[in-house]
């Protein structure tokens, strides 16, 4: 698969085009902008409709990278849905409650994320069991370990936490009022995810595991060391989102965050990527994320009821299924019509 | 012959158990989830009585669903458990009617005392046999917000409701838009997709879209803590700050220090801790005593919380009782 796609990367005729793993998710994009910006008038179309949407993407955005680096080696990552108040719940706990400095408060959520991490990957590593169990177990784990600490240590399930002007403006500060400065990191995030992926050589191997992680295994690879990394990746950006939305909203809560799961893996499977590992690309998972937060916020602008907005947004995921198949057949039989 | 004996000491053991039961009261109490922040002080107010239930040989135990996706169905299965577990005593709120009122029936059936708070009002307890109805009345705390804002002037109001067919946050913006219009308003609801709820991010920007399209909205309404701070930041993001004013139902931390420093007008509070305190009460007192509370609709609420009175409520906080 990896193969394939690079190869694809390399040649620019309209059929190459048609079986990049983004092509759904670019077409996707331009169908719903167009539709909710035909409906959503110039209010849409202007800086205050391009930031609302902008905002829920790079939240969603920054944790849907590296699930997605991670569904392409064939795993799931749930436990992000806990690792996002856990992770906020420590900061404000560490800088609202014990009063230590904001960076040293950051740095606590984000060693929160990477622990969790780091668990994930060796349970996944060591044991037989799917991912998706594995970290629907840490999830709720998570979960319990937040809300007991939160209510021992303050008694109470929320944090509240005005941040210094530093760590607010480095992470919850919104540019010209308008623009989250979290869209920076997503951008930022991307650009190292891009890296990762597609030129370093670890991108390859994360392909390879999966497509087949025996063969992978047997050609070299070190496949466990990879999927913990990958693991702790997801886990580290997941407590990310958690320390801006502490610096964002001025506090944390032991319950939120699991909206993040679904919607981290309908941006990446809108995104092109595939359920079953082996394929996918960062541009597929931005545009994916993209056109997610534009059916998500669209529907406030073009004064639809928001439901309307949630059967869109399955749609649009069946559509991406169906599509991906679609494609990935005919990259194949393309493929075998030159041999 | 084994087989008997431990059939016989099975029995003995229930026997026991029940005679044990007898001295106390053994009250399970549906509520929120318990990492809610509003319903962690319902908890604490249910236990804090449950202590006195301890005393005398019974209990207390919180049964909460694990998420709200499912709320009418969840909470009415969570009140069945109970009455299979062998409550003495059941307090629980009558969120969703429709589905919940069947479930409350079989426990007035099954001749258990019950005491509806939170939700419903004395009309639910009336109807479903309760003895008692413990809580604010939701609607009233709507009107309060509306009133309260519409008075100071700013008459264009919307109520943000991210739990869409709930029937206490309804009967919330229906009180709010009422308190709007009696006293020379307008007011509208902002419908959230189910999915917003517990995101702050969703919430906010749906509010900050709701006021870009709607620029003649000068009031919002929001219903719980983490809703009020994230239509706050919604409110900011549009670039409304002082010209849109926010009530909000319920408080925390944040919420007074954003009434202090003005960015919020209004906070109303249900006084949650005594709703779980006085429900868990009552039944432990009529089960082990027969003692009723003749009083019929026990209301915790609505107060407002403005800058008038907040440094108290901040003392309440303190303490631990608010």
């Amino acid at each position: 698969m990896s193969t394939q796609s690079q190869t694809a990367a390399k040649r620019s005729s309209p059929g190459a085009l048609a079986r990049r793993p983004e092509t759904g998710a670019l077409i996707g994009f331009v169908v719903v902008f167009a539709f909710f910006a035909a409906l959503g008038g110039p209010v849409f179309m202007g800086a205050p409709g391009w930031s609302s949407w902008l905002n829920i993407a790079a939240e969603v955005g920054i944790i849907a990278l590296p699930v997605g680096l991670l569904m392409i080696s064939g795993e799931f990552d749930i436990s992000v849905g806990s690792i996002v108040p856990a992770s906020s719940m420590m900061t404000a706990m560490l800088a609202g409650h014990y009063d230590l400095p904001a960076l040293a408060a950051i740095c606590g959520g984000l060693a929160v994320g990477l622990a969790v991490g780091f668990v994930n990957g060796l349970l996944v590593t060591r044991t037989t069991i799917p991912s998706l169990i594995v970290t629907i177990g840490v999830m709720f784990a998570v979960m319990g370990l937040t809300l007991g600490f939160a209510v021992l240590i303050k008694g109470s399930t929320s944090v509240s936490y005005v941040p210094t002007p530093m760590a607010k403006a480095l992470l919850g500060q919104f540019i010209n009022n308008m623009f989250n400065v979290a869209i920076l990191w997503w951008l930022g995030f991307a650009a190292v995810f891009f890296c990762v992926l597609h030129i370093s050589p670890i991108g390859n191997w994360i392909f390879a595991i999966g497509g087949d992680r025996e063969s992978a295994r047997n050609a070299g690879i070190p496949t466990s060391r990879v999927t913990i990394g990958l693991f702790m990746a997801s886990g580290f950006c997941a407590a990310f989102v958690g320390v801006v939305q502490v610096m964002t909203y001025q506090q944390a809560q032991v319950a939120g965050g699991q909206s993040f799961i679904f919607n981290s893996i309908m941006c990446v499977v809108i995104g092109g990527v595939l359920l079953t590992g082996g394929s996918g690309s960062i541009l597929g998972i931005l545009l994916g994320t993209m056109t997610f937060a534009v059916v998500n916020q669209g529907v406030f602008f073009a004064a639809l009821d928001p439901n309307v907005g949630s059967i869109i947004v399955g749609a649009l995921l069946l559509a991406a299924v169906l599509s991906n198949d679609t494609f990935r057949t005919l990259a194949l039989s393309a493929a075998a019509k030159k041999t | 012959m084994k087989l008997t004996k431990a059939v016989a000491a099975a029995a003995v053991l229930a026997i026991g158990a029940t005679a044990v039961g007898a001295e106390g009261a053994n009250i399970f109490v549906i509520g929120g989830k318990p990492d809610d922040p509003f319903w962690s002080r319902v908890k604490k107010g249910a236990e804090d009585a449950g202590v006195v239930a301890e005393s005398q040989g019974g209990s207390v135990t919180w049964l909460g669903p694990q998420n709200y996706d499912n709320l009418g169905p969840d909470a009415a299965e969570l009140i069945r458990q109970a009455i299979d577990q062998g409550a003495d005593a059941i307090v629980g709120p009558n969120w969703v009617p429709e589905a919940m009122d069947p479930a409350f029936e079989a426990v007035v059936a099954a001749g258990i005392p019950l005491v509806i708070y939170n939700a419903g009002g004395i009309e639910a307890a009336d109807r479903l046999g309760a003895m008692n109805y413990v809580g604010a009345v939701d609607y009233k705390s709507g009107y309060a917000g509306g009133e309260y804002l519409a008075e100071a002037g700013h008459t264009n109001g919307a109520c943000v409701n991210t739990l869409p067919g709930a029937a206490n946050i309804e009967a919330f913006c229906n009180g709010f838009n009422d308190g709007m219009t009696e006293n020379g308003g307008t007011g509208s609801v902002l419908q959230l997709p189910a999915t917003a709820f517990g995101d702050s991010t969703a919430v906010a920007q749906a509010v900050r879209a709701h006021l870009l399209q709607n620029p003649d909205i000068n009031a919002m309404f929001a219903i719980g803590d983490q809703d009020t701070n994230a239509t706050i930041s919604g409110v900011q993001q549009a670039g409304k700050t002082g010209s849109v004013h926010v009530c909000g139902m319920n408080f925390n931390d944040s919420i007074l220090a954003n009434i202090q420093q003005g960015t919020q007008a209004c906070a109303i509070d249900q006084q949650g801790y005594q709703q779980g305190f006085f429900a868990v009460s009552i039944l432990n007192n009529h089960v082990v005593y027969g003692t009723t509370i003749p009083t019929r609709e026990i209301l915790t609420g609505p107060g407002v919380v403005d800058a008038s009175n907040v440094d108290l409520v901040i003392a309440g906080v303190e303490a631990g009782a608010r």
